[in-house]
């Protein structure tokens, strides 16, 4: 999953210390969640969207396109 | 959005260095007791060590983002673990009777239910990425220590010695520490 995180954080000003603290997380998370390491659970994934003001879908997109039956 | 800098009360240094160092004492007794050195030395110099580690951590606390205080739990549980075990080891050295080692045997696990409990209350503390790390290292742990223990119990028939306890301990942290390292490695 691909994740505009960065960009959102760096339209910010923002740390990632300073997001992890805000999402109660480690550092660690917000890090392995930017780099693609790790994809957030669904309550962390609201919890971001609601920081940063917009939908789930804003901030994460799929690797590749559904595949069509 | 801020966040304060790392900074330890003073309050909480002094709780740090005296249960760090009640634990170095508590594993200095226990390790001088084994291997049969001065009792006093081994409290002595366990105190000072485990002083001294409580003051490096206050003074340069850990990146971690649970409190100190659940890593002065585990502590306070490990050292109830060691001086049980001390009073075990002490008890069976004594002339007692086999009913009275059965219940000294029930020492130890005493502090071992201490400290699952507490361990299970700092990983409870662990946010979802840092409990997936720990789930993914118990994993290898478990798996690492069936492999080589059992491995190794296949070849107890050409005479090596048998497997202990202690050993199975061991093997365990060992491989716990491996999949740590490395889940921690995947998820850097």
């Amino acid at each position: 999953m691909k994740s505009r995180l960065k960009v959102l954080r760096a339209e910010r000003d923002w740390s990632q210390a300073q997001l992890a603290d805000a999402l109660d997380v480690s550092r660690q998370t917000v890090n392995a969640i930017e780099t693609g390491k790790y994809d957030p659970s669904l309550p962390l994934a609201f919890k971001l969207a609601k920081l940063f003001d917009c939908s789930i879908e804003d901030i994460f997109t799929p690797d590749q396109p559904e595949e069509k039956k | 959005m801020k966040t304060e800098d790392q900074f330890t009360p003073v309050g909480e240094q002094t709780k740090n260095v005296i249960m760090t160092g009640i634990a170095g004492a508590s594993f200095g007794l226990t390790y001088a007791y084994g291997f049969e050195f001065s009792l006093a030395i081994g409290l002595a110099v366990g105190a000072l060590f485990g002083a001294a580690i409580g003051f490096r951590i206050s003074r340069k606390p850990l990146k971690m983002r649970y409190p100190m205080a659940l890593l002065r739990r585990i502590l306070m549980a490990a050292t109830l673990l060691l001086l049980t075990s001390f009073g075990y080891s002490y008890l069976l050295d004594q002339q007692i009777s086999q009913a009275q080692m059965r219940w000294a045997a029930v020492l130890p696990l005493l502090g071992w239910t201490l400290l699952i409990i507490s361990i299970g209350i700092a990983i409870a503390s662990l946010d979802e990425l840092q409990r997936r790390i720990q789930t993914e290292a118990i994993a290898i742990g478990f798996a690492g220590t069936a492999i080589l223990v059992g491995g190794y119990a296949l070849f107890q028939f050409t005479g090596l010695a048998e497997v202990n306890v202690g050993i199975v301990i061991l093997v365990m942290s060992f491989t716990w520490l491996v999949g740590k390292l490395w889940t921690l490695w995947r998820y850097r």
